[in-house]
């Protein structure tokens, strides 16, 4: 294009359109055309120099800017894929409240990822009080100087023509809040109360995910500079949070009536739309591609690890061809493990989620056909792990703490068997990862996630925002909180599910 | 509210966004902190009301 205008530049502009009134050279005061020739030479001189230069400094930039930028709307994809899930496991009297509850941990999310989940992530990597770390990326004084709404660090909180990344990098972090408020909305569907909800989504998607990003996901965290601890794609600190975080939730708020019989046994309570739910999983499978590529710094800016390879947020190499074998292995081996024992697409889908999740930690390290084999293992065991679940009286209606939580803390163990001796930081003498900081790393998030779930529903449930009423639940939540119905020409002929 | 003395593009070199340097950043932030919380604080209101309609 440039060079298209650059040659028409140097046509006059009668040659081209008014042969008819040519005058010569000198009484028109134009160029020969040597010297156009001569001016052309230079010009694509100037524009090749421009090429290695400062040119190829801002196609850098703006590539890194629309990276970011574009692993946004595919995480909104996980959220499509969420909303799908959900509504299609509630039973039909429930289906648009699960649906409004999703979309509302979406949209509480990200304002309060921007009030103060931000502010976490950058101010607490080494811990309590939050020190600075030696990477200078770290503290509550760098987080101040950045991270707020106010003051000198707005300046890095909204529109800023010198700061092409603060935006996008937010963004992409909003997004990851979200999946884990998504995470657990699952798991709680058809007799929570949507303030209650709301105030345990922000809860865990801007506060308690955050601490564990910041401690086991930052290059200045103390669980990656002391334990070595490596979780590229956060099957940890996202997944195990946000899955016991959902365990800590549905202790306090019980099953569903009618999923217990009076011996302890289960029933099972189908949703409305199996093809919906399988669907949504799918769906969140492609969101995926955008979390991982999210969790890829690239090249050549100056807040990037290196200036020719994408790195790891710890600032190790890797590549997008990485993640391309493993991801799709990954999904293709939990499919098939889940398969074996299951038949089932609902949990066949689950176990694609948990093959991604389950080699998360190392997905930019391990080899495709070890993917699989570690992710074809998540979903062998996937399905007996829910039932184990299920049989201590947790109702978990989409599985979201086994799939997430129990195959999360899986997958970052695996790594500590596997990834032994893999340098955790691209620095000298860098720690290690090894079992048993792996171990210690799942240990901490375990207890990042279930602690304040089981604390914050136990405050709600003491005030009463926790469960829905008994009379509302039997009803159906539609009645209660929507005021429209998801299948109106089935009217009151709907199904009931027998257990109730 | 152009952030800048001059009110010309030229001249902006960092952030451009309105009250860039004033205190409505820091006011509008608290405003929208405080009309999340008074949502949920209605939401609850409605929903305990009308869940109470189906007390049996």
């Amino acid at each position: 294009m440039k060079i298209a205008n650059l040659m028409f530049d140097c046509a006059p502009a009668d040659r081209i359109h008014d042969g008819r009134h040519r005058k010569n050279d000198s009484q028109r005061g134009v160029l020969t055309v040597e010297d156009q020739i001569a001016e052309l030479v230079a010009k694509v001189a100037a524009l090749e120099a421009a090429g290695s230069g400062a040119g190829a400094k801002v196609t850098n930039t703006m590539f890194a800017e629309t990276y970011y930028y574009l692993t946004i709307p595919l995480m909104i994809i996980i959220h499509a894929g969420f909303l799908a899930y959900e509504m299609g496991a509630s039973r039909l009297k429930n289906v648009l409240s699960s649906g409004v509850k999703n979309i509302l941990a979406f949209a509480f999310m990200i304002p309060t990822f921007y009030f103060f989940g931000w502010w976490v992530y950058f101010g607490f990597p080494t811990g309590i009080p939050g020190a600075a770390g030696p990477m200078g990326i770290s503290g509550v004084e760098y987080a101040n100087s950045i991270a707020w709404g106010w003051g000198e660090s707005a300046q890095y909180m909204g529109p800023n023509i010198a700061d092409n990344i603060s935006g996008v990098f937010f963004g992409a972090f909003a997004l990851f809040a979200c999946t884990t408020a998504s995470i657990m909305s699952g798991a709680v569907i058809e007799r929570i109360q949507t303030v209650g909800f709301i105030i345990l989504a922000v809860v865990l998607g801007s506060f308690a995910w955050v601490v564990a990003a910041a401690w086991g996901w930052h290059a200045d965290g103390w669980m990656v500079t002391k334990w070595g601890v490596h979780d590229f794609g956060a099957a940890g600190l996202v997944h195990a949070v946000a899955g016991f975080f959902a365990l800590g939730v549905l202790i306090n708020l019980g099953p569903r009536i009618g999923k217990f019989n009076a011996d302890g046994s289960a029933n099972h309570i189908p949703g409305h739309n199996m093809p919906l739910t399988v669907v949504g999983l799918m769906l969140i499978i492609v969101g995926f591609w955008g979390f991982l590529m999210a969790c890829v710094v690239p090249p050549g800016e100056a807040w990037s690890w290196f200036p020719d390879k994408f790195a790891t947020i710890y600032g190790t190499p890797i590549t997008l061809g990485s993640l391309s074998f493993n991801i799709l292995m990954g999904v293709a081996g939990g499919i098939i493990g889940t398969w074996l024992f299951t038949r089932d697409p609902f949990w066949m889908m689950s176990g694609a989620l948990a093959g991604i999740i389950s080699t998360a930690s190392g997905l930019d390290i391990y080899f495709p056909a070890h993917a699989f084999l570690i992710a074809m293992s998540a979903g062998l065991i996937l399905k007996p792990c829910a039932d184990w679940l299920e049989r201590r009286g947790i109702d978990d209606a989409v599985g979201a703490v086994t799939v997430h939580g129990t195959i999360g803390l899986y997958g970052v163990v695996m790594l500590g068997i596997w990834g032994a001796g893999y340098p955790s930081l691209a620095i000298d003498n860098a720690p290690t990862v090894s079992l048993m900081g792996q171990i210690g790393g799942a240990v901490v998030f375990f207890l990042l996630g279930f602690v304040p779930g089981y604390v914050v529903s136990y405050i709600l449930k003491m005030f009463g925002m926790l469960r829905i009423r008994e009379g509302a639940e039997l009803a159906g939540m539609d009645l209660v909180k929507v005021p429209a119905a998801g299948y109106p020409e089935w009217g009151t002929d709907a199904p009931v599910t027998p257990a109730e | 509210m152009f952030p800048y003395s001059e009110a010309s593009w030229s001249v902006v070199d960092g952030a451009m966004f309105i009250g860039w340097g004033t205190s409505l950043p820091g006011i509008t932030t608290v405003l929208a902190m405080i009309a999340c919380v008074v949502v949920l604080v209605i939401g609850q209101r409605s929903e305990s009301a009308k869940a109470k309609t189906f007390d049996k």
